[in-house]
Formats: structure tokens, C-alpha cells, sequence
């Protein structure tokens, strides 16, 4: 009897740290569940740095869980991924993705970060997103950005340019 | 107002129709010309453009069920030509109480406030409504930079857009607010997309180009700059007003 008394309470003390775990992991730090497209069509280095420390603070505010973050780039936006080996193949003025800032995107992907590559600047600007982008595969690339910051907003998420 | 009115001057009712998007584009070009060399009369444009604005905002804000709010506002109801501003403002007033009726009776049981709650926050999460499929999508482009580069681009992806939604059959409305350095794309002695803006105005009614005229005021008195503004722009008082209230319209904002 005596056994049997641990063992449910070491099963409830285990209930209890999955409860607690869970509320932890999904705690609502008073924004609640927030949907957010950034807008990124400028090539300042500085800028882009600038708005990459934006989604980070931004993430620390709302909490990773609750946050379903897409940044758009087109244009000399597409900048923040050009390696800078790849510079003089296209028709940018700007490569900005240093090993710093490829850091930097890295760690926000892992927080469910999702950069979104406009088709039609790849075309415009001579970038080929597999040998000259950092980290951009298929599933990264939209037809327009443009039409996708228009088709995000009409989904519901708001609308942010740092 | 009327009695401002002489003769070379434009009719209030051209103002009207001007506003209303009843013209043809030719005309509107004539009428926007004319205009430019009349401050008093673009003033007066300024001022019937607010007040049409003010009453659509306000019947925005009247609590209808959600099978009228889906349609279109007040604005378009009204497209079929009032000459006289006090005949526009009773048919919207006619048109507000009707709405009102229908709405009260429809909604017989229920609470308005809570159904426009669910309207504008469906999940809750503070967020703006989807956009059912079949509803106009609406955008408003803010240009407030003056580097070519972007606004060309802005003008390549819009053509791109009104194109496919034309050929889908889909509703589209866009308005670029050229606004402070941006104003410049609307600027006879600045734009770099002069024909580019009159092309697509000619092929596209659903396009509009607006231009801040506070940033025409300021150029004027703090540069003593005289503005010639493309004969496609339509100009308003406040440019930032104007994309502030165009969001608070649920229309989609994009800077550029």
C-alpha cells in the first residue's frame, strides 16, 4: 500500500511538472498570439541589421510560441541574403549577408522566422537564390512580394516596416 | 462655395463627378489641368473630397449586420451622379437611416456591437479579418521616399497585379499617396515615370495616383518650389491623414 501511495505520487508530481512545462512553454506574456509581416525593400546594411535587432526584440516581447513572423524581401531587399562572393554576378548594390548577419538569420529561423524571396527581383536582378542567396531553398520563394505583403495583410497579419 | 463660382471656372457638379470617378480619363485630365492653375478651386476639391470622405467614414461606423458590410460603402451606392452637394449628402443620409432600418430589423435578437466584433476580430487576436475570396481587395501604396529605383518597381508590380486580378476577374482597388520626398514621382519636373503613370492610368480606372498637397504648400512656401503635379494626380489635403484613414478603412497598406 505504502509503494503503491509513491508511485501515484511520483505519477501526479510528474502530471504536475508536464502541466507546469506546458504553461511554460506556451506562456502568454500579456500580447497573446500575434501574426507579423516584415517589409524589407532597402539595402543599408545598417538598416537591415537594425531591423533584423527589431524581430529579435520582438520575439523576446511576444514569446517564439506566439508568434507567426514572415519577412518579405524584394527588391534591394533581397540584399540581406546576397553573399558577398556573389556581389558582382548580379545586379545588386549591396551584399549583406556576412558570416555576422548569416548568424544572426540562422538564429532567428530557429525561432520560426520565415524570410520570404520575391521571384520577379530574381529575375530583375540576375540572383540565382541556390548558388547566390544564403539558406534559401523552393518553399522560400513567392511569385511577388508585393502580392504577398497584400495577401499576408489580407490573412490577417499586420504590417511592419522598420 | 457657389458664390466663389465664375465664369472659366469648374461647376460644382464637375467637382462632383470628378470625385466620384463618373468621368472618363480624358476629361479628367482636361479638368485636373484646369485645376492646377486654380488654388482656390483645388482647395474647394480638398474640402468636398473630406466631407465625401467624413460621411463615408462615418456610415462605415454605423453597426450593420455582416451581409452589408460585406458590400461597399456608402461612396459607391451614391455613384450614380448627384450634382448638388446637399442632394449627395441626403441621398447618404437616406441611404445611412435605410441602413440602420434594415440593419435593426435584420439583426432583430442580437447584438450589433458583439456582430461587428466578430467582423473585425474573428479569432480574437486583435488581428484584421481575412479577406473572404470573393471581396474586393483594396491597397494603398505609401510613397514617401524619392529613389527611382523603388518607385519604379512599385509601378512594375502594381501593373503586374492589376493585370492578373483583370484577367482573373477578381476586384482590385489601388491607390499610390505620394507624400513629403515621395511626391516627387507625381512632380512634372521630377518624375522619372511620366508615361508610365499615364499609361496605366488610361488602362487601369481602378488605379488612382494621389498627391499630399501639404508637401505642394510647404515645397512653395519654405522653397518657393511651384509645383506642376502630373495631370493624373488627384490631389488631397493630408497624405498621411489620408493612409491612416485608408487603413482604418481595412484597406491594405504597403510603404514603399
Amino acid at each position: 500500500m505504502k509503494r503503491l501511495t509513491t508511485h501515484m505520487t511520483a505519477m501526479l508530481m510528474m502530471v504536475l511538472a508536464l502541466l507546469l512545462a506546458g504553461t511554460a512553454s506556451a506562456e502568454d506574456k500579456g500580447y497573446g498570439k500575434q501574426k507579423v509581416v516584415y517589409h524589407i525593400n532597402y539595402d543599408n546594411p545598417k538598416k537591415q541589421a537594425g531591423a533584423m535587432r527589431n524581430i529579435q526584440n520582438h520575439i523576446n516581447a511576444v514569446g517564439a510560441e506566439n508568434l507567426d513572423l514572415k519577412v518579405v524581401l524584394h527588391g534591394k531587399g533581397l540584399s540581406l541574403l546576397l553573399e558577398p562572393e556573389a556581389l558582382k554576378k548580379t545586379k545588386l548594390k549591396f551584399a549583406n549577408a556576412t558570416d555576422e548577419m548569416q548568424a544572426k538569420i540562422s538564429g532567428l529561423k530557429d525561432q520560426g522566422v520565415r524570410f520570404q524571396v520575391c521571384a520577379n527581383t530574381l529575375r530583375g536582378k540576375k540572383i540565382d537564390y541556390e548558388s547566390d542567396l544564403y539558406d534559401v531553398t523552393k518553399e522560400d520563394i513567392v511569385p511577388s512580394g508585393v502580392a504577398e505583403l497584400a495577401r499576408l495583410q489580407a490573412q490577417g497579419y499586420t504590417y511592419i516596416k522598420p | 462655395m457657389s458664390q466663389r463660382w465664375k465664369p472659366g471656372r469648374l461647376e460644382e457638379h464637375d467637382l462632383h463627378a470628378l470625385l466620384d470617378g463618373e468621368i472618363g480619363n480624358a476629361e479628367k485630365v482636361a479638368l485636373l489641368e484646369r485645376l492646377q492653375h486654380d488654388d482656390y478651386q483645388r482647395n474647394e476639391l480638398c474640402e468636398l473630397r473630406n466631407l465625401k470622405e467624413m460621411v463615408k467614414t462615418a456610415y462605415d461606423d454605423l453597426p450593420l449586420p455582416p451581409s452589408l458590410q460585406a458590400g461597399d460603402d456608402a461612396t459607391d451606392h451614391s455613384r450614380t451622379g448627384y450634382g448638388l452637394s446637399w442632394l449627395w449628402t441626403t441621398a447618404a443620409s437616406v441611404l445611412a437611416v435605410l441602413a440602420v432600418i434594415v440593419g435593426t430589423g435584420l439583426e432583430r435578437g442580437t447584438r450589433p456591437e458583439a456582430a461587428r466584433m466578430v467582423l473585425l476580430d474573428p479569432d480574437g487576436k486583435g488581428a484584421r479579418p481575412a479577406l473572404p475570396g470573393d471581396e474586393e481587395m483594396r491597397i494603398v501604396f505609401h510613397v514617401s521616399g524619392d529613389d527611382p529605383e523603388k518607385s519604379d518597381e512599385i509601378l512594375h508590380e502594381v501593373e503586374e497585379m492589376l493585370t492578373t486580378y483583370g484577367a482573373q476577374g477578381r476586384k482590385l482597388r489601388i491607390e499610390i499617396v505620394a507624400h513629403g520626398r515621395g511626391l516627387a514621382m507625381l512632380r512634372q519636373g521630377l518624375s522619372t515615370q511620366k508615361e508610365k503613370i499615364a499609361e496605366l492610368s488610361r488602362r487601369f480606372p481602378n488605379l488612382t495616383f494621389v498627391a499630399c498637397m501639404n508637401t505642394v504648400e510647404r515645397l512653395s512656401v519654405e522653397e518657393g518650389v511651384i509645383v506642376n503635379l502630373l495631370p493624373e494626380a488627384i490631389p488631397i489635403h493630408s497624405g498621411v491623414a489620408h493612409v491612416v484613414k485608408r487603413q482604418q478603412q481595412g484597406w491594405i497598406y504597403i510603404q514603399v
